[in-house]
This record gives C-alpha cells, sequence and structure tokens, in this order.
C-alpha cells in the first residue's frame, strides 16, 4: 500500500477510525485496537483501548490474543476486524454475533467462497488455546477452527438476515484494501444514502420533512443540510444512539434525526 | 435590625387565614445567604413553619409564596415565584413555581416570603397590601375557574393588584389540584387543594414598596447582556414551537410515554406534534412578565378558546392516554387549566386507570385507551369528585391501593407524583433523577435528562457517569429555582454557577463564587431531603414502578431498553454516595455540619439523625 493502512483518509477521517467507530456504534463492550509495537496509530476515539501486540511477526493468531486478553471479563465474544475494511456495515458485526449460539466458539462469514477470519466472532474463552497455538508456533487461524466449533455463515446465510440483505447486499464488508487500487476504488465510491429528519426549530418553515442526503459521517450530513453541531444541536442515530461526534461513521440504511440539545419540557 | 441586602426585605409575612392575623418573620441575612430564595428558601421555611407529621389539608398545614432577590429586577425570566407546602399527593415537600406579575406585586408587598396558615371560616380571598391583610368573601367566586377569579377580582379591586388562585378542582380537595396566576400554574403536588382546605380560594398581592439592588447599574448592564443572549440559539426551540417540539423527537427516540408508560413510540404522534398542529391551530405566541423568550404557544380549540399547549400536557392528555386527536388533547388542556388540574398527574392518573378498565380491574366500560370523549369525561369526573373521579382525584398511588389487583404495578408515581413526560427506560440518568427527587417524579427539580440527551453517555445504560450527571443536574436546578431564573435560559449559560452568582452579587452586593452557591445547592437538595425524614421518608420511596424494571422496551435499532432493578440500586447507592450519604439515604452528622444544616435549624432536632438512628 505503500503507508499505513490505519492512517490512510477517509473522506476526512482515516480507515481505523472509521473501522472502530461501525465497531463501537454496534457492540455493547469495549472496542479494543491491537497494534504493532512502535506503531503510530491516527487519533481515535477516547473511549477506543489499546494494546500492543506483543510480539511482531506472529501473524493474526498473535494479534487475536492481545485482544481477546484485553477484552477479558468483559465480554463473552468478540468481533474481530482488520483495518483496511471501510464497507464495513454494523449489520454484518451484528449478524455474526447473534450466530453465537452456547455450542459455538467461533462465527466464521465465508463470503464468495472464502473464509474471513479477521470478520469473524470468537469466544474469549478461546484465549488459552489461541496462545497454545501461538506458543506451538501455529500460527494460521485455521488451526483454531481445527479444533473449536465454528459456525460458518455463507452468503445466504448472511443474507438472511434482512438488515444486512437491505444495508449490505453485496457483502463488501468484507471488501478489504490491498492494493492501492484497490483504496483508490473504494474511495471512488458514492457515500451512503442517509435518511435525515430534523425536528422543532431545526426544521425548515417549521414542518419535519424526511431528506435523503449521502454522507460518510455525521458531519457530512450535518453539513449537507447545513446545520452546525454546536452545543445547541444533537443528533440520534437510528432512533438509538444521541451523538454530536462529526466522525461517527454511517453506513447505508441509516437513520439521523437532530433535534434541540434542550430537550426541557 | 441590620439592613437587608439588596433585592431582600429580610422578612417574612405570616398570616393566620383563620382570624386574619399577621404577623412578620425576620429573615436573617445567614439564612437567606444560605438558601436564596424560591425553592430553597421555601424549604427552610417549611422546616421552620409546618409542624412535623401535620395533615397536609389541615389548617396548621403552611402554604408559602416564595419570592427571591432577582423579582422585580430587569433580568430576563426573573419574574418568578415559588408555592411550598407539604403536598396532599405524595406528603412530602412540593415545591412549585408559576411566572409573572404576581411575583413582583407580591415581593413588593415588602416580604420576601409570604405563609398562609389556618383555614378562613368561610370561602374568602386574602389581600396583602404591603402590611395590610384581610380578606374579603368569596361566595361569589367559589366554582369559578382561577382565570375567572383572577378577572373578576382586578375588576372589582383595580388592575395593581394581582391575583393567585384555585379552580374548582382545589376547592373540591383534587389531590393535584394547581395554584395559577395569568394562566400559568404552580402545578404540581396539589398546592391548590392546600389552599382550597383553607376555604381560600384566592390570594391577591399589591406592590406597595420597593426594594433596590446593591449595584443597580451593574444589574441594568447584566440584564441587557443576558437578554442579548437570550435570543440566541440556545433558546430558538421555545420561541419557535415551545417545548411542544419534545413531542416528534421524542417519538423518534423512543422517550415518549404511550398509553401508562407500555411503548415508548406513539402512531398518532405527527397529528400531535407541534410541527403539525401549529400550522392549524397556533393563534399566537405570548411571555410572562420580564421575559424575552416567550415560550408560550396559544392554540384555538375546536369550541374557539385560546388554550395554552406545551409537551408535558401534550404528552400527559396524548400519547399516554392513547389518545391522538388534537382537537380532544387541547380540549382536555383547556379544561384542565379552567378546573386548575395538574396535567401530568391527570394524565397519568387516567391512563392508570384506562389499563385498569380494559383490564377489567375497574367498572368502566367507558374508558379505553384512545377514547377522546372518555378523557374529557374522566377530566369532568376529576374536577366534581363524582363517580370514578372521587377516587381518580386522590391520585394513581392512593386509588391502585385501593383498587389492588396487581395495579400497584403500573402506576407510574415516584412517591405518589405522576411521571413526566420522560420514559425511564430510555433515559436512564432520567430514571435516577425521577427515583431520588424530594418532590417525587419531576423532570424539573432533576434536569437529568440533559446528560441522556448529551449524547456523552449512553442513555440505555445507567451507571455512574449517569449518577454524577444526575447529581450536577439537580443541584443546577436547585440554584435555578431558588434564584430564580426560568430553565429554559440555562443554555444561553458557559459556566452556570459562576455566571449566576455574578449576578446574585450584583443585586444582593455579596461576594457569592461558583464553589459557594455549589454549597448553596447541596444545602438546599439536603434540606429538601431532611423535612422529607422528617416526614417519614424511607429509601424504599427512592425507587421507580415495578414496569420500569421488569419490563423492556425494543428500540428499532434492535437494542432493547431494560433498567433492570439491580442496575437501578445501584444507581441509587452511588447517588447517596455522590450525596455524602449514608446507605439508608440518611445524611451522616459530617454533612449536616459540613452544610450548616444544625445551626441552620434545619435538622430541629426531628430527623432520626439527631436521634442517632
Amino acid at each position: 500500500m505503500g503507508s499505513p493502512k490505519a492512517a490512510l483518509d477517509w473522506h476526512g477521517s482515516t480507515l481505523l477510525r472509521r473501522v472502530t467507530g461501525l465497531a463501537q456504534r454496534t457492540v455493547d463492550g469495549p472496542v479494543v485496537v491491537v497494534r504493532a509495537l512502535g506503531q503510530q496509530l491516527p487519533e481515535l476515539h477516547p473511549s477506543v483501548e489499546i494494546v500492543d501486540d506483543a510480539r511482531q511477526g506472529r501473524g493474526p493468531l498473535q494479534g487475536l490474543a492481545a485482544g481477546l486478553a484485553a477484552v477479558g471479563a468483559r465480554a463473552e465474544v468478540v468481533y474481530v476486524s482488520s483495518t483496511d475494511v471501510p464497507l464495513l456495515h454494523p449489520a454484518f458485526i451484528g449478524r455474526v454475533l447473534t450466530g453465537f449460539g452456547q455450542d459455538v466458539d467461533v462465527v466464521l462469514p465465508e463470503v464468495r467462497g472464502f473464509r474471513q477470519p479477521l470478520s469473524a466472532g470468537y469466544r474469549v474463552s478461546l484465549l488459552p488455546s489461541v496462545e497454545a497455538l501461538v506458543a506451538d508456533e501455529k500460527l494460521k487461524p485455521a488451526f483454531l477452527f481445527e479444533q473449536c466449533r465454528v459456525l460458518r455463515l455463507d452468503d445466504a446465510a448472511m443474507l438472511q438476515d434482512r438488515a444486512v440483505a437491505e444495508g449490505d447486499p453485496e457483502l463488501m464488508s468484507v471488501s478489504n484494501l490491498n492494493e492501492r487500487s484497490d483504496y483508490e476504488q473504494a474511495l471512488a465510491l458514492p457515500a451512503p444514502e442517509i435518511a435525515v429528519r430534523r425536528f422543532g426549530a431545526l426544521a425548515p418553515t417549521g414542518t419535519h420533512r424526511l431528506v435523503t442526503v449521502r454522507g460518510w459521517t455525521l458531519g457530512d450530513v450535518a453539513a449537507a443540510v447545513d446545520l452546525p453541531l454546536d452545543e445547541h444541536v444533537v443528533a440520534a442515530l437510528n432512533g438509538d444512539q444521541i451523538t454530536r461526534d462529526p466522525e461517527l461513521p454511517l453506513a447505508a440504511g441509516d437513520e439521523l434525526a437532530f433535534m434541540a440539545a434542550d430537550a426541557g419540557g | 435590625m441590620a439592613e437587608p441586602p439588596g433585592g431582600y426585605f429580610g422578612r417574612a409575612l405570616v398570616v393566620d387565614l383563620a382570624d386574619g392575623r399577621s404577623s412578620v418573620k425576620h429573615l436573617e441575612e445567614r439564612v437567606l445567604r444560605s438558601f436564596i430564595g424560591g425553592a430553597g428558601l421555601g424549604a427552610w421555611l417549611m422546616h421552620e413553619c409546618c409542624p412535623a407529621g401535620v395533615d397536609p389539608l389541615a389548617p396548621e398545614s403552611p402554604l408559602i409564596f416564595v419570592f427571591s432577590p432577582l423579582v422585580g429586577t430587569p433580568l430576563t425570566t426573573s419574574a418568578k415565584f415559588a408555592v411550598v407546602a407539604k403536598s396532599p399527593l405524595t406528603g412530602r415537600l412540593t415545591d412549585a413555581l408559576a411566572s409573572s406579575h404576581f411575583a413582583i406585586s407580591g415581593k413588593l408587598t415588602g416580604h420576601d416570603a409570604i405563609v398562609v396558615h389556618g383555614c378562613c371560616p368561610a370561602p374568602s380571598v386574602l389581600m396583602i397590601d404591603g402590611e395590610s391583610v384581610s380578606t374579603i368573601p368569596a361566595d361569589d367566586l367559589w366554582g369559578l375557574s382561577a382565570a375567572e377569579t383572577e378577572t373578576r377580582l382586578r375588576e372589582r379591586m383595580g388592575p395593581a393588584w394581582r391575583v393567585a388562585a384555585i379552580g374548582p378542582a382545589g376547592e373540591r380537595g383534587v389531590r393535584y389540584a394547581t395554584i395559577s396566576h395569568d394562566g400559568r400554574h404552580a402545578g404540581r403536588g396539589g398546592l391548590g387543594a392546600v389552599l382550597g382546605s383553607k376555604l381560600c380560594k384566592a390570594v391577591m398581592v399589591k406592590a406597595s414598596r420597593k426594594v433596590a439592588s446593591a449595584d443597580p447599574s451593574a444589574v441594568l448592564g447584566a440584564a441587557r447582556e443576558l437578554r442579548q443572549r437570550s435570543f440566541g440559539q440556545a433558546t430558538a426551540k421555545y420561541r419557535e414551537l415551545g417545548t411542544m417540539a419534545n413531542l416528534l423527537a421524542f417519538n423518534a427516540i423512543s422517550t415518549l410515554p404511550t398509553r401508562n408508560f407500555s411503548a415508548a413510540t406513539f402512531e398518532d404522534a405527527q397529528a400531535l406534534s407541534a410541527e403539525q398542529v401549529a400550522e392549524l391551530r397556533q393563534v399566537a405566541r405570548n411571555s410572562c412578565a420580564s421575559c424575552s423568550i416567550g415560550c408560550e404557544h396559544l392554540y384555538r380549540s375546536r369550541e374557539g378558546k385560546q388554550v395554552r399547549m406545551e409537551y408535558e400536557n401534550v404528552f400527559a392528555l396524548g400519547p399516554l392516554c392513547g389518545v391522538g386527536d388534537p382537537d380532544f388533547v387541547i380540549a382536555a388542556s383547556g379544561r384542565c387549566d379552567e378546573l386548575g388540574l395538574d396535567t401530568i398527574s391527570t394524565g397519568g392518573t387516567i391512563a392508570w386507570a384506562m389499563e385498569c378498565a380494559e383490564q377489567g380491574l375497574i367498572d368502566a366500560r367507558w374508558l379505553r385507551f384512545g377514547d377522546g370523549n372518555a378523557l374529557l369525561r374522566a377530566i369532568e369526573e376529576i374536577g366534581a369528585r363524582e363517580g370514578l373521579g372521587d377516587l381518580l382525584a386522590e391520585g394513581s398511588r392512593f386509588a391502585s391501593r385501593m383498587v389492588g389487583q396487581g395495579s400497584e404495578a403500573f402506576a407510574a408515581h415516584v412517591k405518589g407524583l405522576e411521571l413526566p413526560g420522560y420514559e425511564p427506560r430510555t433515559l436512564q440518568a432520567m430514571a435516577l433523577g425521577l427515583a431520588v427527587n424530594a418532590r417525587g417524579a419531576d423532570h424539573n427539580r432533576s434536569g437529568a435528562y440533559e446528560a441522556d440527551l448529551s449524547g456523552e453517555h449512553d442513555r440505555l445504560r445507567g451507571g455512574e457517569a449517569h449518577v454524577r450527571a444526575a447529581i450536577e443536574t439537580e443541584d443546577r436546578a436547585a440554584i435555578m429555582d431558588s434564584l430564580i431564573l426560568c430553565k429554559f435560559l440555562r443554555g444561553v449559560f458557559a459556566d452556570p454557577l459562576a455566571e449566576w452568582a455574578q449576578l446574585l452579587n450584583k443585586v444582593t452586593g455579596w461576594d457569592a463564587d461558583a464553589d459557594e452557591l455549589a454549597t448553596t445547592a447541596q444545602r438546599i437538595v439536603m434540606t429538601k431531603r431532611l423535612f422529607n425524614l422528617r416526614e417519614g421518608w424511607t429509601r424504599e420511596e427512592d425507587w421507580l414502578p415495578r414496569r420500569f424494571l421488569s419490563e423492556s422496551l425494543q428500540m428499532d435499532s434492535g437494542r432493547e431498553a431494560s433498567l433492570p432493578p439491580e442496575r437501578l440500586e445501584s444507581m441509587i447507592d452511588g447517588y447517596y454516595q455522590g450525596r455524602g450519604l449514608k446507605r439508608n439515604g440518611l445524611p451522616t452528622p459530617e454533612l449536616l455540619d459540613e452544610l450548616d444544616l444544625v445551626t441552620l435549624g434545619v435538622d430541629g432536632g426531628q430527623s432520626p439523625v439527631t436521634k442517632g438512628d
């Protein structure tokens, strides 16, 4: 790629900021970034945790071990992602995580016939197994899959989930950026369509109306509808998360509602 | 006697309605500085004037009008007064704020507070003109709305008089009856019933004195600057559509209480929204005296009457009762105004009754969610204390105890005060604020929803951050309610406590700062808590009804909004800890010392704290 992927620009943000932001808005627990020793990371949301991968060159299982150890008792299952998946959709993450039954240790998407260990779910209790494999120099995820209970989700299984089918019908969530051309191609894609409503004094002519604009982030959309994200305005994402973070990443199918921050009644 | 500080008279008028006698209670500067005015001074006066364990509707139970040093200054939104009493609905301290000229004239009778106790021998109106206190018969006024009473009295006695009156609901002792002035209600907690129990239809006041600020030119300068700021974005919502703008926004984020809190979105929200109704029905905007915001939005009812509509009216008489027709909601709101009923408690109690009727727990087949005619009939019966209304007039807590059969689980009140339009499961800092507040379930004494809607916390996962926010917003509310400044102004202050201290200093000549006001806030909150303790409060009262702790709400996002009892318990524990309280909610002797409460006479030897419990 020629430069660290984490810091690659993504429409005014960075790849890593985007991917961690998408994870944050989808999961309940901590979001952990595992970095190589000495690796410089771009600015991230203050709540993102950063841990160092103690030993370099040990492959994804070492990184997985570091991440599982950092999460610890705070979650039972995790979603693991690489940095270079800017088209990751929250619904994809959600679908993977809902695959965890009591008898499942790994939820492994297989998109277009390819296993996606860096877009998969893992049970935190796998940590000892992962560490043992690393100690044994068995560094490929396939070794882990041999010894635990894996739920494989092919395209059809992924698309059975309505949110995935609507938000990510092409399963672009796993499209990563290996070459510069991949990055430039992805960067040229149009931003997702976001449904926007404004309420109260923020709505033109005193009536609220639904409009559709394109934007990669909350900041993009706020600018598109000419609303400053200052202390007087907040946005609700999909009727749930309240925010005024301009770098909040958005995905296809998202709805934003802008309202006065003062909810006095 | 030392000259009182600027903005104060240093005295409270005490009136005995039984014989019309009055006396003056001197208010030391130390007390004024420790409690400021409004709700704070009112809480202190309740410790002084309210006998322990008194029945709220007994003659001995005082009703207190409290002003503040800012009243009568040119500071915007300062024309407010507090009415404080022991609530007949909750049995705990209640303080309600109302606005406009009564505040100014009441203060300029020469008193920082007016304490009313006793009972008139016959229906009467209390008149206060400076030191002159008298009563006049009110037989011809009894049965009239507060607005009509006010009009007639001013026609009779002259426009210099200002009137605070009760409607028929207060006369009949409906436990959530209001006192109103110029169409604005001191709404919550049944203060109208307290005044009605004294056979006092109205209190009239006439200004006869002046009071100067310590630095009038500085106050004037501050007033100009504040007025300018009040025209900005921070208050735009209130100017444009008023608080009704909350309705669609809350609906969009699953926070609009619907059908007795069984849901948090309402299918007919659009029809009731300010955005839609304003186009069809809005007649005018209005403002209180000394207010530059102008949050009042008047709507025309089907009968052609002008009705003041706010979010709380609309939520309580609309979605909470399942009613989606704006004609009915406006009519219901107007009728509550005429009868003198708190719309939140009215809607909350009726919604509870609707659910009981639908479940067959009460015999009222005419009463169903969504039926606007049923809503209007219920309001009439409450106001008249007839039929089912006689039970409902007691409030949902009492009514659910009478009906039983599990109906207490969905009576949405805290300490007997019905919940306002903020869904606790999707606003969990607010859930804590509702549970622990001295007045009961109240969105004004606790502004914790500010934290939930700030974007800084996950509003569905209450925790430590929510506890801190609940304490901070409660403290700020305590100061605003004591200064008194309208909460709709709060967004203009970048550093509230420091800026409020400066305003206060300009009026009084004090040298208060943010730290002092922070301590004052804690003192005020604790004074209210100590009053309640004295009156029998226990930790069990700081809680939420079972519905909120056992039923979850499904969000469109896929998340579930639930408030497990252990989470609420943990937050309450955190609140007590943050407030310096013991786990049972009692203040430590160290806290009482730190806040000077014993030397200020608040503890009074009545609370379990000094008894060594």
